[in-house]
């Protein structure tokens, strides 16, 4: 990154088609890796939203209460979408390693130790397995063995969603590690209140625990306040750091004092 | 710390702490939505399970955080005009008060389940323990909170007003959530 920040970059013309200004980002701008973290994170979160809602059917999530064979019908009914779909979501899984780097990034900025990225990095490293990884192996195990015993099938089911909804505590420790770093950095990286809605996210994160309790009403793992309003929570809560990793690397000036307004 | 060249901010401590504020607003509205509407679902149910709640240790706990709001608003007043002494004397006695709320707190809980009444009893025993439990977590939060002004107020090297006003605000806030709680699961009808 430093190496190409000190090339001798003519200035992108206004007039130059998109291709030719892609060019010319690609081939001078300092600050390529982190756009194309940004730009990775954008594709990953449009693609996410569109194989667990509408390619695959999983979200939102299905009545815990479904007896056996309605769990088995369930799997009939989206047998090609939860292939393909988890299919993708294999493929496109490598991306958060560019959207977790640009996180960690955005800590390594600030004035904070060097141990609040690299633990964020760590556990959301890890998160992904628990988070997600684990749903999109159960239910595609579940898709492509219909002869198996139907309680098996069941049971797949029941881990799916349960490693998807029930294991929240990673994503907790990161908010809160963010949380940290915000609150007490003085390059101005992030706004105060961004660190306040982490503290927010971090709590919502606490509220799916009942998931692993109840199998009907709010607190299952498709309740009103189990799957409902955090997905609100988490819905703004992304797009308000991706709105705001975007301000700081269009900010960015490779320097270690304050991030330049 | 406050920049002097920044103008007088229209809200106590930071504004940022007041978005929180809003946003948890808006939150426990959420939870306390779906409450409402569950319980009209079953009013007969909630009433007959609601009745197993002591009212005499929710209007405790209620008397607790109200008076503790009134010790960290004496602590903000305190460290306003520069006593700071009798600033940290407001804290600690806010620590103390919510230290007093979590015990009753832990042992309503521990005397309810000894009772049978507990978290998958029914419908109202759900949310009874949920919305006292997130309130809990928000108190525990509170007291790192606590800490956070108590540190301002130790050291003249330190003393940012706007930092103590911030964690007042905070505790204001877990305040404000504990009477709408208490309200809704120990008053209403």
């Amino acid at each position: 990154m430093s190496a190409s920040a000190t090339r001798t970059a003519p200035l992108p013309e206004a007039s130059r088609s998109w291709l030719g200004r892609v060019a010319w980002h690609w081939r001078y701008d300092p600050k390529l890796e982190l756009w194309i973290g940004w730009w990775a994170m954008i594709v990953f979160y449009q693609l996410y939203g569109l194989l667990f809602f509408l390619v695959t059917r999983i979200q939102p999530p299905p009545d815990p209460s479904f007896d056996v064979p309605r769990i088995v019908q369930w799997f009939g009914d989206r047998h090609h979408g939860l292939l393909i779909g988890f299919g993708i979501v294999f493929l496109i899984t490598g991306m958060l390693g560019a959207v977790n780097a640009l996180l960690a990034y955005s800590m390594r900025r600030m004035s904070v130790s060097p141990a609040f990225a690299y633990s964020y990095l760590l556990i959301y490293s890890l998160s992904a397995v628990p988070g997600m990884l684990l749903t999109c192996i159960a239910l595609v195990v579940g898709a492509m063995r219909p002869d198996r015993d139907p309680r098996l099938i069941s049971w797949l089911y029941d881990f799916a969603f349960m490693a998807f909804d029930g294991t929240m505590g990673v994503f907790l420790i990161g908010s809160l590690v963010w949380m940290a770093a915000i609150l007490l950095d003085r390059n101005r990286v992030f706004p105060k209140w961004f660190g306040y809605l982490n503290l927010c996210n971090a709590l919502t994160e606490v509220v799916v625990a009942p998931a692993w309790i109840f199998k009907r009403g709010v607190f299952a793992w498709d309740g009103a306040i189990t799957w409902w309003i955090d997905m609100v929570v988490f819905v703004i809560y992304t797009g308000v750091f991706i709105t705001l990793i975007r301000k700081m690397i269009v900010r960015e000036d490779f320097g270690t004092g304050p991030l330049p307004e | 710390m406050k920049n002097l060249a920044t103008p007088a901010s229209f809200v106590p401590g930071q504004p940022d702490m007041w978005a929180f504020v809003l946003f948890e607003a808006m939150l426990f509205t959420g939870y306390f939505s779906v409450y409402m509407v569950c319980r009209m679902q079953s009013p007969e149910l909630y009433l007959r399970s609601q009745a197993q709640l002591d009212l005499r240790v929710g209007v405790f706990n209620t008397l607790v955080l109200l008076f503790s709001s009134w010790s960290i608003a004496r602590c903000v007043q305190a460290a306003r005009e520069g006593r700071h002494p009798a600033a940290l004397r407001g804290a600690f006695l806010t620590s103390f008060l919510g230290l007093v709320f979590l015990a009753s707190k832990v042992l309503e809980w521990s005397r309810e389940i000894r009772k049978g009444f507990q978290f998958t009893t029914d419908g109202f025993s759900s949310f009874y323990y949920f919305l006292t439990g997130i309130h809990f977590l928000h108190l525990l939060i509170g007291f790192v909170v606590l800490g956070v002004v108590v540190y301002q107020l130790w050291s003249p090297a330190r003393r940012s007003q706007e930092l103590v006003e911030t964690g007042a605000t905070y505790w204001h806030t877990v305040d404000f959530l504990w009477v709408m709680i208490f309200s809704l699961l120990y008053v209403m009808r």
